[in-house]
């Protein structure tokens, strides 16, 4: 005998579950000073085996630990320009998942972010060039900036929307820019203020040790805002937002039940407006300059192509994105403007096939198999009288699944028996010696249950007058009058009965 | 102040109508926000810039120095600028209309696509032209007329003669033709329309083709007074964006009001002595800003809650 071949059934056959040891008490880790575990671990009790398991529920933690440490531990040993690309990556993967922050959270599409940036960074290189201030305190001037101009900026968002607002905030960026670069006592560095201190010692600039703290300084920058983001979403700031997240029927019903969300915006606003004016304030330091450059309109879209690749409102795809965009705009400089022409290919061929950016292609994936696997099992179970899966897990007796389903294709088999031919049969001789189909179609009709099924009644005792009624299957109920028809033939009336079931098996 | 601002104005305004009524009638209709304007009108001066060059000898060798020449020469500008702008309109039209115009965030997703289109194409101009200005040959011819005792160049008066035309045209398109009336209709409710069976992926396809036009002839026209380079379209396609938000998108009388506002405040801003030049986009985006922040839905712009 051959051994009996099983498939494997069911969505994640690979996912990794641990098999806890029952007798042992649990210690789950939790963030310090709050009641949040580091990750979301799921006890379940699986039907099937009779044990108990332990399932990962949420494993984006996971992957951006590793993806994070991994990242950390392979830059220092890349080569001198690679690192400095790496530090170029997570000050723009920074300023993206603030964006991103500002963007998807708050849903003020503001194009605003790099003047933020930019302001804040002149104001602090400003400082500390022309007043002197050490530079610890452009860590404070830059957020400090950033915050007064996004107060500012924050203001009309509540009454202008969507594209009125984006171009407003362009306006934004292009008056600072053109503000920047006619400024009289700079024009000798065409707009940019040069000699900024920073944290990196003046003979290390450019050295390898200054390019690895710089990396440092810029890779806690991106933690950091990391970090911005996790407290923003997770706490009560993003639960509010997400309740008003899409539509104007959100809006209208966050509004009902009390929610504030121009006022929990606002607040997202200008909280990753001060984060990116500390940005700005690093930024002048990281590269001991700033210039008018910032403002430019080239230099947002790259960004903001960044945020499209990677998937907007994701803080993995303001990353991801800044990684992609960073490693070719930065790291194939050899390539020229074609570079460029890359990055835009990239963004039309994601956005066309992509909802939601590159990190959402997993979710379409998913939601695309499952559209299509509804599709084939509709196909599949054209119903007929057959249970429906959905139904059939409802049914508790298996044993009327199979009797429904065997005769649904029993019908399937009678109904191409049916001929002219094998009525006419039946016409000529109701209780004859039939066909083998005829006999096979009649007794199938006498199997029949007892709800509906048709009946010959004599109208009168001893007169050969007949009607077909329809027996209501119900102890008690009397049965129906099918039609109005009388028939003198017992036979005729056996035929009528046999031509009805014969139509009612046609139409099942 | 004298006639010759005006003139200037005037010349500013026709050209950033132009640009703002594309935008403008694009965004009601199929509801796309066109950032690949701006590569329309570079690509389109581009065109313009390879065919005169490759006919213009020939007909200056049929025709001689005539003024036949001279108007064979400027329809071919025109005609081959128009045509260029249209056949812009037919590619976005099948990379940033018709694979996503049934598709979830189409809205946010056509304005990335075209954004990419802009990003490429104004890259590969570059590239493949390198970054020199390019003149286009003069159609309107040098010289200027004297009325008033204000001099009007002849270029100016081109462009704002030429704008005015095709933009009459084509108010009176949306307004009296078959495809106008389908046009209008998607503008008011593209539910309605496709209730009423008008076809949204059939009726955008002249409405891009157009649009693409309009940005090819203000290339045309723009080329008289400056260079044709790769990055030309940058800022008719942000004045030609902001012009549209200021008008309220989707309103085209909002539009033309917006753009001759626009260009005379840029012109008086420009002809002040202690602001000059250098303060003209600081003025005319600090005006729309102001505009904005009162009407928040640009002049002739309605709020959606209002509209419904």
């Amino acid at each position: 005998m051959t051994k009996k071949l099983y498939h494997k059934v069911g969505r994640r056959p690979w996912e990794y579950k641990l098999k806890p040891d029952g007798s042992l008490a649990r210690n789950r880790l939790r963030l310090p000073l709050t009641s949040r575990h580091w990750l979301k671990w799921r006890d379940e009790y699986n039907p099937k085996t009779l044990k108990r398991e332990r399932r990962l529920d949420d494993k984006k933690p996971l992957w951006w630990s590793i993806g994070l440490l991994a990242f950390v531990l392979t830059v220092p040993f890349l080569s001198n320009s690679l690192i400095s690309v790496a530090a170029i990556f997570c000050i723009y993967a920074s300023i993206n998942v603030l964006w991103t922050l500002i963007i998807g959270t708050a849903g003020i599409f503001s194009l605003a972010t790099l003047a933020v940036v930019g302001v804040s960074g002149y104001l602090a290189a400003a400082s500390n060039v022309y007043l002197g201030l050490p530079w610890p305190f452009m860590l404070l001037v830059g957020p400090l900036v950033g915050f007064l101009a996004g107060s500012i900026l924050a203001a009309p968002s509540t009454r202008l929307d969507g594209l009125y607002y984006a171009l407003l905030t362009m306006g934004v960026a292009e008056i600072c820019r053109i503000y920047v670069s006619q400024l009289r006592s700079l024009t000798q560095t065409s707009g940019a203020i040069t000699q900024v201190d920073s944290f990196i010692p003046e003979d290390w600039f450019l050295q390898r040790p200054g390019l690895l703290l710089g990396f440092a300084g810029a890779f806690s920058l991106l933690l950091g805002s990391l970090l911005l983001w996790r407290l923003i979403n997770s706490e009560r700031l993003g639960l509010l937002l997400r309740t008003a997240k899409t539509g104007r029927e959100d809006e209208a019903f966050a509004e009902a039940v009390g929610i504030d969300f121009r006022r929990a915006r606002l607040m997202v606003f200008v909280l990753s407006s001060s984060a990116l004016g500390l940005v700005g304030a690093f930024y002048a330091m990281y590269f001991k300059s700033i210039s008018p450059t910032i403002f430019s309109l080239d230099q947002l879209l790259l960004l903001f192509a960044m945020m499209v690749i990677g998937g907007l409102g994701r803080a993995e795809g303001a990353t991801v994105g800044a990684a992609i965009v960073t490693i070719i705009d930065k790291g194939l400089i050899e390539l020229g403007p074609l570079r460029i022409i890359l990055v835009a290919v990239i963004m039309l061929v994601v956005t066309i096939f992509a909802r939601e950016g590159l990190t959402g292609a997993r979710d379409q994936f998913r939601d695309f198999r499952k559209r299509k696997s509804g599709e084939r099992r509709a196909q599949r179970t054209e119903k007929g009288g057959e249970a429906m899966p959905e139904e059939a897990i409802e049914v508790q007796d298996k044993q009327e699944l199979f009797y429904r389903r065997f005769n649904k294709r029993l019908r399937e088999r009678l109904k191409s028996l049916i001929t002219p031919a094998l009525i006419a049969e039946h016409k000529a001789d109701p209780l004859g010696h039939h066909s083998d189909n005829l006999a096979r179609v009649l007794n199938y009709f006498r199997r029949g249950e007892m709800a509906d099924k048709y009946v010959i009644m004599r109208l009168k005792d001893g007169e050969e007058r007949y009607r077909i009624m329809a027996v209501s299957g119900v102890r008690g109920l009397s049965p129906r009058v099918v039609d109005d028809r009388e028939y003198d033939d017992l036979n005729d009336a056996y035929h009528a009965v046999f031509i009805l079931r014969v139509n009612d098996l046609m139409e099942s | 102040m004298d006639l010759g601002l005006i003139v200037y104005a005037l010349n500013l305004a026709s050209i950033y109508a132009l640009m703002a009524l594309g935008i403008s009638i694009l965004w009601s209709s199929v509801g796309m926000i066109n950032m690949a304007h701006g590569a329309t009108f570079a690509a389109s001066g581009y065109a313009a810039w390879i065919v005169t060059g490759a006919l213009k000898p020939i007909i200056i060798a049929a025709f001689g120095k005539t003024t036949l020449a001279t108007i064979i020469i400027a329809s071919t500008l025109i005609g081959s600028a128009i045509l260029a702008g249209a056949l812009c309109g037919i590619i976005i039209y099948l990379l940033a209309f018709l694979p996503i115009h049934d598709k979830p965030n189409y809205p946010v997703r056509s304005l990335i696509i075209t954004l990419a289109l802009n990003i490429g194409a104004v890259q590969a101009l570059l590239w493949y032209f390198g970054p020199r200005n390019r003149g286009l040959p003069k159609i309107f011819g040098f010289g200027r007329w004297e009325i008033w005792e204000t001099k009007i160049r002849y270029d100016q008066a081109g462009v704002i003669i030429g704008a005015s035309v095709v933009i009459i045209a084509t108010l009176a398109w949306l307004r009296f033709s078959r495809r106008g009336l389908e046009v209008r209709a998607m503008m008011q409710n593209y539910e309605g329309a496709a209730y009423c069976g008008i076809s949204r992926q059939s009726t955008a396809l002249p409405v891009l083709m157009l649009t693409g036009a309009l940005a090819g002839m203000a290339a045309a026209l723009l080329s008289q007074t400056i260079f044709v380079s790769p990055t030309a379209g940058v800022i008719p396609l942000l004045k030609g964006l902001a012009i549209a938000l200021l008008g309220g998108l989707g309103s085209v009388g909002g539009a033309v009001v917006g753009a001759i506002l626009i260009g005379f405040i840029e012109a008086i801003v420009g002809a002040i002595p202690f602001l000059g030049q250098r303060y003209v986009y600081f003025a005319g985006f600090s005006f729309i800003i102001l505009v904005l922040i009162f009407r928040p839905r640009g002049i002739g712009g309605l709020l959606d809650a209002t509209r419904e």
